[in-house]
């Protein structure tokens, strides 16, 4: 069954992109931290886009992904939890590889904001869609079956290792029935050698091969100058699935949370029972937890967080007021656990940390950066991540992000 | 208020006790008590008991002390206050004859901690102590909660990790002499700070051990105390302080406030002061707590308790003795039984029996600090009647 489509669809505007790669690993090769899910990098890369956006007027968001953790339930509400955006929302999952981001950027009304993440190698970028920017149009898709390597629900894999043959028939049959008039600019979903016999000048090597890989294609074609007046041609490619949209010329917001690579710390894992959950105080704690929200007392002003009854400062038992807490954050102290604990991997540090200037401090785990590689007052800001796994149940909040001179990379 | 007497203490070994239930442990430590009272003691003077155990081993607890001891005509009442459950345990033993109700009371603490695998004790225990949708996913494992209060300490005092490793120098040398000491053995500074890391700041030898054990005293009204003994050692004051119980709440971590409730309270009600005490037996869990209990109890000036443990005051022959048992380092800390076997200890140094005795003691200071952090319970025992 092979499906083609070569008329133009509707523009859509690209205002922003973001982008957001876990620190360790190799430079193009990532590996997410333990903390860190599709869902933490959805999240990361989200609020890289929505930094020059009012989140106010994001109506809708798309995630594409092939590795959201829970198949039945909760990633969206975490998603958007941790984005800050309002739970009523418009959210959708889709299950996809770069064509099927394609296919969301295109066609996208204002106000969308489309998520890529991957988790091998790891990445996520997003671009949030609205009035301004370039224009994005699709030229071309065509979805064919070639399932050389195989994923089931449970994650059961199967290599057919044929490279060849996904280069005859797979990608190679499936350009042939596109239009191939227009050079292509960049490729996203390729290796390198592949991306190169298909482009026309050098493309630059991208972060990822799944979902994200068109947005951080994106990416790079917004920041690389393009020449005045002149659409450029973007090709995403799953397997023998293909898709294709043309840029047009305007200005894209790029914003990259991307931080030099680095070693993934070697950790030990104990053997023995894991955390256990109780599901009704995880949903007590749900929107404190995920959004950062704090309680102000009406009487005296005082912040409480997590949310609580009594007020720690004049005792009022009124309602409160929801607050959002500042992210970033002093270190009061610390403590690094080196035993080995059942169903944590150790070394790992937790911090007491002061929020801004706003009075409150929370106790997170340490991220981003090895154990016992921070000190008292020292300084960060906290980040959506993934507390642990409890019961099956991904268990997301804050943790601990030291600032780091290698913050941003072109 | 009636005056109350300690008039009979005794305890088990201390350790990994894997040959011994709480069945057999409970009437052990029961048994060594009454056989201490000097002009011997008929177990149908008792007119109630408390029970102080952290975590329940082979069920209902009340019942298995009871049950255990041949203690079933009276009423038997269960408590748990985290690590401060022996010292809260005798308080409440204190009120129930002060206030009249009762003229003989038994005070059992007990804990099995080495009844289950390390492995699932763990959680199992930690499960009891943190809230579960906040602190407890983070892995903030019972050392750690004591490890961001010295890290802080470390940081503003002028005491290091040296000035811990003498505090576990000086007790694993006073535990030798300590027949019921889990680990009888000197260390040196240098193996304190070479020793593998458990959690920052604290090595492998800032800790205490896992232990089992139990312990008990009997408490007497000051009216029937000629019946049991001519040597009395006085309960002169309690007192148990509180405080938050997140972290993130407790504003200086440098210090242990319930420590300073704790303490106000029961040197008002004993009617002295930090100067007047001679010996003390303090919850040094960890090496570095008991830098900061100094502070908290008034052995020392804030930020002073580095320059105590430099000049061996606190040592066995020094101006303030801490911890001459052994202390929860050497002696071992199976929680509930913990402060109730300061308090057999320091029932044996008040009379001049302790196997590595003060000379001269005449007040003493027992202390638990626990919860993890938010809760505290103190004793001063005398050897007189008090005021
Ligand atoms: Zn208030």
């Amino acid at each position: 069954m092979t499906r083609s489509n070569t008329t133009a669809g509707p523009d859509s505007m690209i205002t922003a992109v973001g982008t957001y790669l876990p620190p360790w690993g190799a430079a193009r090769r990532r590996t997410p931290g333990l903390d860190e899910d599709a869902v933490t990098l959805c999240v990361a890369a989200g609020l890289a886009a929505l930094r020059s956006v009012d989140p106010a007027d994001v109506g809708r968001v798309v995630l594409v992904s092939r590795d959201l953790p829970l198949i039945e339930g909760s990633n969206s509400a975490a998603v958007l939890a941790g984005l800050g955006l309002r739970a009523d929302t418009e959210i959708c999952e889709v299950i996809g590889g770069a064509p099927a981001v394609l296919d969301a950027l295109t066609g996208a009304a204002p106000g969308t904001l489309v998520i890529g993440a991957d988790t091998s190698p790891a990445g996520a970028a997003a671009a949030y869609c609205g009035t301004s920017g370039a224009a994005l149009t699709a030229s071309g898709r065509i979805t064919r079956s070639m399932p050389v390597v195989t994923r089931d629900a449970f994650g059961r894999r199967a290599d057919y290792a044929d490279p060849r043959l996904v280069r005859v028939r797979g990608l190679g049959a499936s350009l042939d029935q596109l239009d191939r008039s227009v050079p292509i600019a960049a490729a996203a979903g390729l290796a390198g050698r592949d991306a190169k016999s298909v482009c026309a000048t050098e493309p630059r090597d991208l972060p990822t091969e799944g979902p994200s890989a068109a947005l951080f294609a994106l990416a790079t074609l917004a920041e690389l100058g393009r020449p005045a007046g002149q659409m450029q041609r973007l090709l995403a490619v799953e397997q023998a699935t293909l898709g294709l949209a043309d840029l047009g010329p305007g200005e894209i917001n790029v914003q990259r949370d991307e931080r030099a690579p680095r070693p993934v710390p070697s950790g030990t894992t104990a053997p023995g029972s894991e955390m256990s959950i109780s599901l009704a105080a995880y949903e007590r704690a749900f929107d404190a937890k995920l959004r950062l929200v704090a309680a102000r007392c009406r009487r005296c002003g005082t912040l409480a967080y997590p949310h609580r009854y009594r007020c720690l400062g004049c005792g009022s038992e009124d309602p409160t007021d929801a607050v959002a807490l500042p992210r970033d954050a002093e270190i009061y102290t610390l403590s690094t656990i080196h035993v080995p604990v059942p169903g944590l991997v150790s070394p790992y540090t937790i911090v007491v940390a002061e929020l801004g200037d706003s009075g409150v401090r929370v106790t997170v785990r340490l991220t981003g950066a090895a154990a016992g590689s921070v000190g008292i007052g020292d300084r960060g800001r906290l980040v959506f991540r993934l507390v642990a796994v409890r019961s099956g149940v991904p268990d997301y909040g804050y943790a601990f992000l030291p600032d780091d001179d290698t913050e941003v990379t072109a | 208020m009636r005056r109350v007497a300690m008039v009979g203490a005794g305890m088990t070994q201390f350790g990994e006790l894997f040959h011994l239930g709480i069945k057999d442990m409970l009437p052990m430590a029961v048994g060594e008590a009454v056989a201490s009272v000097d002009k011997g003691f008929d177990r149908g003077d008792i007119g109630a008991a408390w029970f102080g155990e952290l975590v329940s081993t082979d069920g209902f607890a009340s019942g298995i002390l009871a049950d255990s001891c041949g203690l079933l005509d009276i009423p038997v009442s269960h408590l748990e206050n985290a690590c401060a459950t022996g010292n809260d345990a005798v308080r409440h033993g204190v009120m129930a004859i002060a206030s009249g109700m009762y003229d003989v009371v038994l005070v059992v603490g007990a804990d099995k901690v080495r009844e289950t695998s390390t492995r699932t004790t763990f959680w199992d225990w930690m499960g009891m102590t943190r809230d579960s949708a906040w602190d407890f996913p983070l892995g903030l494992v019972a050392p750690a909660n004591f490890a961001l209060h010295v890290n802080r300490y470390l940081h503003e005092s002028p005491a290091t990790r040296e000035h811990m490793a003498m505090v576990a120098v000086k007790n694993h040398r006073h535990g030798v002499s300590n027949p019921k000491a889990q680990l009888r053995f000197e260390i040196t500074i240098e193996q304190v700070l070479n020793a593998p890391m458990v959690v920052e700041p604290f090595g492998l030898f800032d800790c205490t051990p896992q232990s089992d054990g139990a312990a008990a005293v009997i408490l007497v009204a000051e009216d029937v105390v000629d019946r049991y003994t001519d040597r009395p050692v006085w309960v002169r004051g309690v007192g148990l302080g509180v405080d938050r119980v997140m972290h993130a709440h407790k504003r200086d971590m440098t210090t242990f406030p319930p420590t300073v409730k704790a303490a106000k309270q029961a040197y008002a009600m004993a009617g002295v002061g930090p100067g007047d005490i001679d010996v003390a037996e303090c919850h040094d869990c960890f090496t570095g707590v008991e830098l900061i209990n100094y502070e908290d109890l008034g052995f020392c000036e804030r930020f002073g308790a580095h320059k105590l443990v430099e000049a061996g005051e606190t040592s066995v022959g020094g101006r303030i003795p801490v911890n001459p048992s052994g202390g929860l380092k050497a002696k071992g800390h199976p929680p509930g039984a913990t402060g109730v076997a300061q308090c057999v200890e320091l029932f044996e140094q008040l009379r001049g029996d302790a196997s590595n005795q003060v000379d001269g003691a005449r007040v003493a200071l027992a202390h638990n600090i626990g919860g993890p952090t938010a809760v505290s319970a103190v004793t001063i025992l005398g050897t007189a009647r008090g005021g």
